[in-house]
């Protein structure tokens, strides 16, 4: 090199110099990105390739499709508005993440789950771009069923703040700065944080009402007081009993959601069609008899399928799309590809050594750490407790059970059984799953904002010392890399497999 | 007496000497005196456990509190240093066995911490009598009904567990103990109304958190005596600006010292272990006292953790502001607490909107850096032209 960059920036006007280094900035991450990516795609086999092509396809396809539908005007004006919609321009470099190192069908579940968030996150966007009419906002633990029922849209406020740092680690930073500079406490949790953040920005859709609960946490549910001042909408709030597991709690919680119809009815076109939910409390008892299915075949050794295409597809469809046709269709081909898998006697991975489950939110800013561990250690990944419910079918023979095995469904599923109630209703699931699945180790996502996981930490260290399962306790933050950064998070993870389960790493690390 | 340069300073009463020394301990020499009679103490954290309830028959309450603890290294092993501090001080007090005369434990899941400070509690000390009470977090006719129940239950737990009388006329003594309690205290509390109050906010804290963690009945005659003692002395003349402090727990008066030695007098307490609103009379209603407990419970506490409730805690600011004459409103957050952190933020916005100057002091349950806290309280008052 003949010249260095900051030789040259300092020697450079202030505007300039911003430009220049935008410019030497871009450059360089086109650089490395055209790098990574003729380094992932020269190590796909040609079968690979070709899906690997395929699905890129379909995603860009998904995108083409709202643009054009939308126009180029139009969805500039969105671009306006919405401006995070940019970093869904990086959905198939994230396929292409969960894509490393993995072949055949495992392989190929990866890239459809990226293609089935692209094609219902399309439908999404179309709500808010055509049916602001029918929109309403509700919180992230609000189960959109209800609402769809009633023939609404729903925009989760919380969703991209969860999606989005998936394709760009960075994406929340700003909001969560927004907020802390407005004056919110910095150890809440990023996922609140970011949320407001948004909505101060202007960021998020208007609608017509505001749902939200008292679920998961103490700072999600608090957000709300701000986010009711800023959205000046009416407002219902869904109360989840602490001691859910009775009647008395199904009964009052039934009598809430009532409550929360007759409000929405009253403050939107909406109408319940009770043919409606049935039929989607029959697409979700389809899917969760798919997913049953899924848990069964993975709790074999090796497994046929794991890591995101079990947890990304419970994440989005479930919570976002439970019942939706697209959703049960992706958990047939989901079954499908492990049946074919295990019927073959083909694992998901070769590489299979060590079977964990992750306890506590995922890691959206590093999603490809369950790929690293597979790849570095061969630690496969089988479920995490965001996926792991309780729940039985629900009764659709009238709405009255329906309700009832909605409440059920809320109060039974994830975050909200295991934040509330006693010790046992966290414990008692991890010790479960570790039975039921055949695992090897505990990771805890230790999430520096999420106090009711942190103070549990204690009691699980002893429980898993008189049981004998290795235990890490992996620190970072739900949104911010700032608090722990992708390699601080790969060192404490190398540092337990190298010092507590005494392993060799497969394959050299790679950065990046 | 009281003005010393620009401080408020607290008078040499014997009384509250009293009260001083019923705040050295967790367990004080008034709790040892009423549990040697016989009677039975049960500890409580949340200002949504109605104290008339445990007052029935033989049963006493005593507020959870741990004035005095220096560090907090066993339970933060447990509960994480990244829980509120308050929490965090109840275990490492309860692994020193420092609340060992209490026979029991009434928690509600108010918050994240509270729910596991009991969990660890449970896990770690196994007392024999824990009971939880579901407090829903929005107040309509079913969650009141609600509530109803959950007291019932705790009142069946108690009087099986403890062979106590928790029936009717058991419990409406114990509102009507409870309620003459509460007007005394109120009474002292409202001098703080007058241009020139005859006591400090430190004074009036002293008292009221005395009184939460002793037996009611033994604290009263030194209740009184401290309201003579009060009527009989002076004004506080010359402080620079009136005070309001909002917030959750806040239970050493030392905190409300610090900032009255910069000349805020503190006038009007509207936090959790606070005189207002919690001192409101139960008012029974002709449903029983159970239901009136019920009641009272949603109505006398201004919690975040109560989700629609934002205006009713905003518009009780201001009130409070208007009828107490304040200048400036002083807004305490424990350290990592969810809750008070997340919902300060429009509390405080909205407060400024209306002219209302505020502070918002982030701190930790023990009272620690003094000199920041009287910059900080310094710079408020200076802030407001005072």
């Amino acid at each position: 090199m003949g010249f260095r960059i900051d030789t040259v920036l300092s020697h450079t006007p202030i505007g300039a110099r911003s430009l220049v280094n935008r410019v030497s900035a871009a450059a360089g991450y086109a650089f490395r990105g055209l790098r990574e990516l003729i380094l992932d795609l020269s190590s796909f086999s040609a079968a690979d390739f070709l899906v690997y092509a395929k699905y890129s396809l379909l995603v860009w396809g998904c995108i083409a499709r709202v643009v054009i539908r939308r126009g180029p005007i139009g969805f500039i004006h969105e671009l306006i508005r919405y401006p995070w919609m940019l970093h869904l321009l990086r959905a198939t470099a994230l396929m292409r993440r969960f894509a490393r190192g993995r072949s055949g069908l495992y392989l190929e579940s990866m890239c459809m789950v990226v293609h089935s968030v692209a094609e219902l996150l399309s439908e999404l966007l179309e709500d808010l771009f055509y049916h602001r009419d029918r929109l309403i906002i509700t919180e992230e633990m609000v189960p959109p069923d209800i609402a769809r029922a009633m023939g609404l849209k729903v925009w989760m406020l919380e969703a991209m703040g969860i999606l989005l740092p998936m394709m760009t680690p960075e994406f929340c930073l700003k909001y969560i700065d927004e907020a802390e500079n407005a004056g919110v406490n910095p150890d809440a949790c990023s996922l609140p944080k970011a949320t407001m953040g948004m909505v101060m920005k202007g960021h998020m859709p208007d609608g017509l009402a505001l749902v939200s609960s008292n679920m998961p946490c103490d700072a999600g549910m608090a957000s709300y007081s701000y986010i009711q001042r800023a959205y000046k909408l009416p407002t219902y709030r869904l109360d989840v009993p602490n001691n859910f597991t009775n009647d008395r709690a199904e009964r009052l919680f039934s009598e809430d959601l009532k409550g929360m119809i007759a409000f929405l009815e009253e403050h939107t076109p909406g109408r319940m069609d009770w043919n409606e939910l049935k039929r989607i409390c029959e697409g979700r008892n389809r899917m969760l008899d798919l997913e049953l299915e899924l848990w069964d075949m993975i709790r074999l050794r090796p497994a046929p399928l794991a890591a995101e295409a079990v947890i990304l597809s419970h994440m989005w469809h479930f919570n976002l799309f439970a019942g939706h046709p697209k959703s049960v269709r992706h958990y047939e081909r989901l079954v499908e590809m492990a049946r074919k898998n295990l019927e073959e006697g083909r694992p998901a991975t070769e590489k299979e050594r060590f079977r964990t489950v992750l306890w506590n939110p995922p890691f959206p800013h590093f999603v490809d750490i369950f790929n690293k561990a597979e790849r570095l250690f061969g630690v496969t990944l089988i479920n995490d407790s965001m996926t792991y419910n309780h729940h039985t079918p629900i009764d659709t023979s009238s709405p009255e059970t329906m309700l009832k095995g909605l409440s059920m469904v809320i109060m039974q599923g994830p975050m909200v059984r295991h934040t509330r109630g006693p010790a046992d209703n966290y414990l008692d699931d991890i010790f479960r799953m570790v039975r039921q699945f055949d695992l090897d180790m505990v990771w805890v996502a230790n999430h520096v904002g999420c106090k009711s996981g942190q103070a549990m930490n204690g009691i699980l260290r002893e429980l898993c010392r008189e049981r004998k399962i290795p235990l890490l306790v992996l620190d970072y933050d739900l949104l911010d890399p700032r608090i722990a950064s992708r390699d601080s998070m790969m060192r404490q993870l190398e540092f337990f497999m190298e010092n507590v389960m005494k392993v060799d790493r497969l394959e050299a690390r790679r950065t990046g | 007496m009281c003005k010393e340069g620009n401080t408020v300073k607290t008078a040499d009463r014997k009384a509250l000497k009293v009260f001083q020394e019923l705040l050295e301990n967790p367990v004080n020499r008034l709790v040892e005196q009423a549990a040697g009679d016989g009677r039975i103490p049960l500890g409580y954290s949340c200002s949504f456990v109605p104290e008339p309830l445990l007052m029935a028959d033989r049963l006493f309450p005593v507020r959870l509190h741990a004035t005095g603890i220096a560090g907090t290294e066993i339970a933060d092993n447990y509960l994480s240093s990244l829980v509120c501090s308050y929490t965090r001080s109840i275990l490492e007090f309860a692994f020193d066995d420092r609340y060992d005369l209490l026979q029991g434990w009434v928690f509600v899941p108010s918050c994240a911490h509270m729910q596991r400070l009991q969990d660890n509690l449970e896990y770690l000390k196994k007392p024999g009598f824990v009971h939880t009470i579901d407090v829903p977090r929005k107040v309509s006719e079913a969650t009141l009904d609600w509530m109803e129940e959950e007291l019932h239950m705790l009142s069946d737990r108690l009087a099986s567990h403890f062979q106590v009388d928790m029936g009717p006329d058991s419990l409406d003594k114990a509102i009507a103990s409870w309620n003459e309690y509460a007007e005394t205290v109120k009474a002292v509390g409202e001098l703080r109304k007058r241009p020139d109050p005859p006591l400090t906010g430190t004074e009036f804290h002293a008292m009221l958190m005395a009184s939460l963690a002793s037996p009611k009945d033994l604290i009263m005659p030194e209740i009184r005596a401290f309201r003579d003692e009060v009527e009989q002395q002076g004004d506080i003349t010359g402080h620079r600006a009136r005070l309001m402090v909002v917030g959750g727990h806040l239970h050493d008066p030392d905190f409300i010292r610090v900032i009255e030695s910069q000349g805020g007098l503190v006038v009007a307490d509207r936090f959790c272990t606070g005189s207002i609103p919690g001192l409101m009379p139960v008012e029974t209603n002709g449903r029983g006292p159970v239901r009136a407990l019920a009641e009272h419970a949603f109505r006398k506490t201004l919690c975040p953790r109560m989700m629609e409730d934002f205006d009713r805690r905003l518009q009780s600011v201001i009130d409070i502001v208007r009828e107490y004459n304040v200048d400036g409103v002083v807004i305490e957050v424990i350290k990592f607490c969810d809750l008070w952190g997340v919902d300060s933020m429009p509390l405080v916005t909205a407060l400024r909107d209306k002219g209302i100057p505020v502070l918002k002091l982030e701190r930790e349950y023990r009272l620690g850096g003094e000199g920041q806290l009287r910059t900080r309280v310094q710079a408020f008052l200076e802030s407001m032209g005072r």
